[in-house]
């Protein structure tokens, strides 16, 4: 098997892309990997050599990844908004052979010599003529690596977490064909998200070219430009991260903007209640939540095919088995909560040249601890708590941080608030509420108190003018520690 | 030695036991415990004089089942173990203190204790639960296993938390006999109900008011809480008397919280299949 090879199932002349007013087709997107493979053969890249690509949301990336895992290399999407100093640290992790550079990142190239590593323009490969003796697409082995994706998460240590052709394969089966009225030809997916995050690369991009849908790329998210997308090309698919999900539920569109849209997927980070209820009063639209990571090659539960139920992450996908256990990897009582464990097809190889972490986090038979604690209702819809990591334990008594800002921003003067925990002699940790907005800090702290058991409450308040948040919606908690 | 307070027996001729021995039975009891043993109460005005509540007691010592229930204005019920009906000593006796008799061998005995539960509540009685399952054999307050939160859910009943101390010493682990003239203390906390520690519809709220209702009763008894379930293995914790919970004050700076090392195996049982878990 090879994952690049699933456009070459569609019509040549089927419109893969658009990006601006260029549209690609199937046809010309495979003969544009066809040229990334001839490209890197000749620079002599084996199977399993690493290959970097560094773009942003352009037709470039596509064919540079697919071309690329078409001689069996490993794919490492890189942003072209990375600032150098970040992306020298993550090249001294990953050490590719070659870096393939985008239009978006053609700054690079000023600093190639001391880079250490070759770059070969894509927009040179793309200009050279076809050949017709480009290498054959290389069979790779399921438990081959495809992808190797940079993943700091929100606790900063740099990991890059490797994933198989068989894991890429089963993610998108999840969310396509393995699900009722998943991803299908007819659909038309707008592409905003990152391609260099498993949200944005596998669950939309790799998918819909599975499937053969149209994909319109945003190479950089705007919310104006996002809504004249939407309307120009009928986007059926809508996929986002919380952040661009709040910015679409404010605004005051045009009547029947979103009505093309007929699945809206939310992930990346948990959804905050009230984005919810904005998108749907305001537009009509009801906006599913799945879960996942980059580790399991995004999707672990969707709401698709199933009646939805607001603030869960739905059901687990076919194939993806989940357990909530405690510490001691016992399975908690039935409606308790407990760390959620998954195995399946989708679970990731381990992290590269890191074995210490791998084992931390994966057994040998094949479970993956996520380090999120969950709650399964009793249709086996999944209710995200927290991340393990985050707890904070008061007098023995478990805080998770989710519960507590969610209880702070309902306070009309509060904008955001990130709860971390504090020492204490007395009760071990304390709840610090960290709070921008105009909140009175007396009157918060009664608001707070009437909502949340006492040691829950927080015992301190600062405010601060913004919050560490990454740019999926993800709180970076360690900045506030 | 105590004084006896107030007691109103509601009649529940739908409920196991027969009324006649319950009525004089629980009446002679009472008298007899709080001649025998010096009891002070707090909290009984948080007892509803009529209507459906879930007592949650703290669990040190079998006595446990004795002071609680007696020092209530009100008679209450709770599961007992079906094997007590084996045994002419018990039989009748247990049943009319209120012991509603399950079988737990079958395979859907905690079913069977929740309708039962259920049952009491839905006539508007009171009905006693352990939260922590078992008695703690440490001397903490373990975390709670989530029946009680799940039966205020589904009988819409407010949750009583009781914090009591002394019952050790009136009858320490694996003794028959309860030592008299001992000072026993039972303290009753404000109802609880689950609206207000979230969404009912949420199952997040089930874990949430479960924790809420111990931090009370930790309050209450003055016991150290941990968050792992009691079990038969642990043993006694020599700090646990002079580390009561405490509310939280002064927060200093940042927290650690020690990683893990390599995971375990998972711990499922043998005939279990993950199915079973929603897979």
């Amino acid at each position: 098997m090879n994952i690049a090879g699933s456009i070459e199932q569609h019509d040549p002349g089927r419109a893969a892309l658009v990006d601006g007013d260029i549209t690609v087709t199937y046809g010309e997107l495979s003969a544009n990997a066809a040229l990334v493979r001839s490209a890197l053969a000749a620079r002599s890249i084996q199977p399993d050599d690493r290959v970097a690509v560094l773009c942003g949301n352009e037709p470039l990336f596509i064919s540079a990844a697919l071309g690329a895992l078409g001689v069996g290399a490993r794919v490492i999407p890189m942003k072209a908004s990375n600032p150098l100093p970040e992306l020298e640290r993550k090249l001294a992790v990953i050490k590719p052979s070659v870096i393939l550079v985008g239009e978006d990142a053609q700054w690079i190239h000023e600093h190639g010599e001391t880079l250490g590593v070759p770059l070969l323009d894509l927009g040179r490969v793309a200009s050279t003529p076809a050949s017709a003796d480009a290498p054959p697409l290389v069979d790779r082995d399921a438990n081959d690596v495809a992808f190797m994706m940079l993943t700091s998460g929100v606790s900063g240590d740099p990991k890059v977490a490797m994933l198989s052709h068989g894991n890429l394969d089963a993610g998108q089966a999840a969310i396509s064909t393995g699900v009722e009225d998943g991803l299908k030809p007819e659909d038309v997916v707008l592409g905003a998200l990152p391609v260099a995050h498993i949200f944005g690369l596998n669950a939309v991009l790799l998918t819909a070219l599975r499937v053969g849908a149209l994909i319109v790329l945003e190479r950089r998210f705007d919310l104006e430009r996002s809504l004249g997308l939407i309307r120009q090309h009928q986007i059926t698919v809508l996929a986002g991260a919380p952040p661009m999900w709040r910015l679409w539920s404010q605004i005051e569109a045009p009547e029947g903007t979103f009505a093309s849209v007929r699945i809206a997927l939310s992930g990346a980070a948990a959804l905050p209640t009230d984005v919810y209820e904005a998108m749907l009063d305001r537009h009509g639209v009801s906006v599913e939540e799945g879960y996942g990571m980059t580790e399991t090659a995004g999707v672990l539960t969707t709401s698709r095919g199933a009646p939805m139920k607001q603030r869960s992450v739905g059901r687990a996908v076919p194939g993806i088995d989940i357990v909530l256990v405690d510490d001691d990897g016992t399975p908690v009582e039935t409606g308790d909560s407990g760390e959620i464990v998954v195995r399946g097809p989708g679970i990731f190889c381990g992290y590269y040249d890191d074995q210490e972490t791998t084992d931390h986090v994966l057994t040998d038979d094949g479970w993956f601890w996520t380090g999120d604690v969950g709650v399964f209702d009793d249709e086996g819809y999944l209710f995200i708590v927290d991340r393990v990591k985050d707890l904070i334990i008061v007098s023995g008594f478990n805080v998770y941080p989710a519960e507590v800002e969610n209880i702070l921003r309902e306070h009309p003067g509060v904008d955001g608030a990130v709860v971390v925990g504090g020492e204490s002699i007395e009760t071990g940790e304390t709840v610090i509420a960290h709070i921008c907005g105009t909140a009175d800090l007396d009157e918060l702290d009664a608001f707070a108190k009437a909502r949340l058991t006492r040691y829950k409450c927080p015992t301190e308040y600062r405010v601060v003018d913004e919050l560490p948040v990454a740019p999926t919606g993800k709180i970076i908690r360690r900045e506030l520690r | 030695m105590s004084s006896l307070p107030d007691f109103r027996f509601e009649d529940a001729p739908d409920l196991p036991g027969s009324e006649h021995l319950s009525k004089y039975g629980v009446a002679g009891l009472r008298r007899l415990v709080h001649r025998l043993w010096d009891i002070e109460v707090t909290g009984r005005e948080h007892i509803p004089a009529v209507g459906p509540a879930i007592l949650c007691p703290n669990h040190l010592s079998f006595c446990d089942s004795v002071f609680v229930p007696l020092t209530l204005p009100r008679r209450i019920w709770a599961i007992g173990k079906g094997e007590y009906l084996d045994d002419w000593k018990t039989k009748h006796l247990f049943p009319a203190f209120g012991m509603i008799p399950v079988d737990r061998s079958g395979g859907d005995a905690a079913q069977e204790a929740l309708d039962t539960a259920a049952r009491v509540l839905d006539g508007g009685h009171l009905f006693m639960i352990y939260p922590e399952g078992t008695r703690s054999r440490s001397g903490n307050l373990h975390k709670a296993r989530t029946g009680a939160a799940r039966l205020a859910l589904r009988c819409n009943a407010p949750i009583i938390p009781v914090g009591h101390s002394g019952t050790l010493e009136v009858q320490p682990p694996d003794q028959f006999m309860m030592k008299p003239g001992l000072p026993v203390k039972v303290n009753f906390g404000a109802p609880m109900y689950i609206d207000d520690h979230g969404d009912p519809t949420d199952p997040r709220t089930i874990r949430t008011f479960a924790d809420a209702v111990m931090f009370e009763i930790a309050q209450l008894s003055g016991q150290k809480y941990v968050n792992t379930y009691a079990t038969s293995d642990d043993k006694p914790d020599s700090s646990a008397p002079t580390s009561p919970t405490s509310s939280p004050s002064q927060p200093t700076s940042s927290p650690s919280v020690p990683s893990k090392p390599t995971r375990p195996p998972l711990r499922l049982p043998p005939n279990r299949t993950v199915d079973a878990a929603f897979a």
